[in-house]
């Protein structure tokens, strides 16, 4: 009980410090706009990107003990490499706008096997086809932290799922589908703001008087309306086609197998695995 | 170029010129240093690029585009500055006013920038091979460091696997005629893959293979230190409690820091690999240092870094003495000039 209290306060913690930090170009002009925190204001985006970073190693120091195991650690290690292989498919071919394979097995593997596996398939994913492509950028860190979220909120579809149908059912691989295609859009939306702190610069530099809430929202949505919002419908419609169509098989088959990863031998006081 | 097991420099020094790169690109918004950093930080990835490799993303070509998309997004959304060059009508939504050259040239430095950082991780990428990289992963994250190395192992296999299962449905009469024929071929991979993974599993719980639990002390210190680093960053930067804010941070990032620390010591790790520091080392470090120390000290030519195109456009001020200690950050190449003989790092077993 303990146990899951701390999970789940850190999972919270470092949630709520995500979306803080990622809104931080939303907030932090109107601050200083209002004058109290101004005097500081300029090193807010290196203190956010650090308390960004220390979430993202408290999370994953988390999360790891989803991988303790030499089943789980063996399972998680060949998914990831079957994942990184979609991902190549996905750089390597001309696919409409952020449509990209990686998040099925993303999102069913959080949602079957537990959020902290959905979160590591998500962020190692991301590792993985960075270190074969030669990918590594200062995207990254974010990219890995956007993904591990997609697949440690998956769990979140097992209660509507329960309530509208069984294991197997049609609704289903429906709502896992709408979940994809909901996610779409976040993963578009988050992974928009990670160059802000350097596209923007620091405060003093580009802090326009008299510029409101309302005028930088105006301003992101300008942004996001003619850079992002197609790229975007084409991830989330790719995302909810691939788990409509193949969602279904793949839980079969991943269902059948985790039964025989949960086969695991650990101390009395410890609790399930998967 | 750099035979691709063996970096010519020790990782550690390659993290730390890259913080020094990001530094600078952060700190400046001045174009003429942006442009000759991106231009250093292009010629580094340019020559630390394995021959044979592809260069995953031009640096340069990157750059241009950025500079033209940026430019052209700063100017019909940003209307700001002195020097205008035409009118959009005001009715037009989001976009109507009028359209500066100050807001296009600022739009274009942050293009740049954001080009230079591009170039800064291509290069860092090039210089170190995979298993450097994982060698940089901090001990307590044992088990993550072995699912990557798993997962790069099982790449080129599972690659080797996806080819076998087409042939064979090819020889069933499967034909891709849309992506939904694509599920006879992914669902033998996958059931494969999972075979493959009970039999992995085996073999590293044969080995003896267990990865430690964190003790729920040492988590609940991290949350604790992570909970005192964020109120520390908000009293800072929301309410202007500026020391007892900075005090809080400190006392976060040390108790995330011990964590890390102490939870990588109950991980022993041996290596097979041992990375020296060397001379090189010592010229790419001074080189950055150097390169860091002009951006940081109080000195007469550290104003010229902070240029803002706003309210009228003038042009960028210049110091020849900034620049070359800029250029510090081209050090790495350095080792081009050693004698031919791979004295930095030898293969011995051993450990760190």
């Amino acid at each position: 009980m303990r146990d899951r209290l701390l999970s789940g306060v850190t999972i919270m913690l470092t949630t709520l410090i995500g979306v803080v930090a990622f809104l931080y170009p939303f907030w932090l002009p109107t601050l200083a706009a209002s004058g109290t925190g101004v005097a500081h204001a300029e090193d807010a985006p290196v203190l956010l990107t650090m308390i960004v970073g220390m979430s993202f190693v408290t999370l994953l120091l988390e999360a790891q003990r989803a991988a303790e195991h030499a089943l789980l650690v063996a399972l998680l290690g060949v998914l990831v490499a079957m994942n990184a292989i979609l991902r190549l498919i996905d750089v390597a071919l001309p696919l409409p706008g952020g449509f990209s394979p990686i998040f099925v097995l993303i999102i069913l593997t959080g949602y079957l096997f537990g959020g902290s596996f959905g979160f590591l398939m998500g962020a190692m994913t991301l590792v993985v086809s960075a270190l074969i492509t030669g990918g590594i950028g200062p995207w990254m860190p974010y990219q890995m932290l956007t993904a591990g979220w997609v697949g440690l909120s998956a769990p979140l579809c097992r209660w509507p799922i329960r309530a509208l149908g069984d294991q197997g059912s049609r609704a289903e691989t429906l709502l896992l589908a709408a979940f994809g295609a909901l996610w779409g859009f976040g993963y578009g939306a988050i992974m928009n703001l990670w160059f802000w702190p350097f596209a923007s610069g620091p405060l003093d530099q580009h802090y326009q008087a008299g510029i409101g809430l309302g005028a930088i929202i105006q301003r992101y949505l300008a942004f996001y309306l003619t850079t992002s919002l197609i790229w975007d419908v084409a991830g989330s419609l790719g995302n909810a086609l691939l788990l409509a169509a193949f969602g279904g098989p793949i839980l079969r088959a991943l269902r059948r197998f985790a039964r025989r990863f949960a086969f695991v031998i650990r101390p009395e006081s410890a609790g399930e695995p998967l | 170029m750099n035979p691709a097991s063996s970096p010519a420099l020790h990782p550690i020094s390659w993290v730390a010129w890259l913080a020094v790169a990001i530094s600078a690109i952060t700190i400046t918004r001045n174009p003429l240093y942006l442009l000759l950093i991106l231009l250093a930080l292009a010629l580094v990835a340019e020559i630390e690029r394995p021959a044979g490799r592809t260069r995953p993303i031009d640096p340069i070509l990157f750059a241009a585009f950025a500079v033209t998309i940026s430019g052209l997004f700063n100017a019909v959304s940003v209307h700001y500055g002195d020097t205008v060059m035409l009118r959009l009508p005001a009715s037009w939504p989001l976009l109507g006013g009028p359209i500066t050259l100050e807001a296009l040239a600022y739009g274009m430095t942050n293009g740049l920038a954001l080009g230079a950082l591009i170039a800064a991780f291509a290069a860092f990428g090039s210089a170190l091979p995979v298993g450097a990289l994982l060698r940089l992963v901090p001990r307590a994250f044992y088990p993550l460091a072995v699912v990557v190395a798993i997962a790069v192992t099982y790449v080129p296999l599972t690659i080797r696997q996806a080819r076998q299962v087409r042939e064979a449905q090819q020889l069933r009469g499967h034909q891709m005629r849309s992506w939904r024929d694509g599920l006879p071929l992914l669902l033998p991979l996958l059931i494969g893959g999972l075979e493959r993974a009970l039999q992995l599993a085996e073999a590293l719980a044969a080995r003896g293979f267990a990865a430690a639990r964190p003790p729920e002390r040492l988590r609940l210190l991290l949350a604790g230190g992570l909970a005192s680093a964020f109120a520390g960053v908000l009293l800072r930067v929301a309410w202007g409690q500026d020391l007892v804010g900075a005090a809080l941070i400190l006392l976060g990032a040390a108790m995330t820091l011990a964590v890390l620390y102490v939870a990588g010591r109950r991980t022993p790790r041996t290596h097979y690999r041992i990375y020296r520091w060397g001379r090189y080392d010592a010229l790419a470090l001074g080189g950055a240092g150097l390169a860091l120390a002009a951006l940081l000290l109080p000195w007469p030519a550290r104003q010229s870094l902070f240029y803002v195109t706003y309210p009228t456009l003038r042009a960028p001020p210049f110091d020849p003495l900034l620049a070359t200690a800029l250029l510090g950050l081209l050090a790495p190449l350095l080792v081009r000039l050693r004698p031919r003989v791979n004295a930095k790092s030898k293969i011995t077993k051993g450990s760190q």
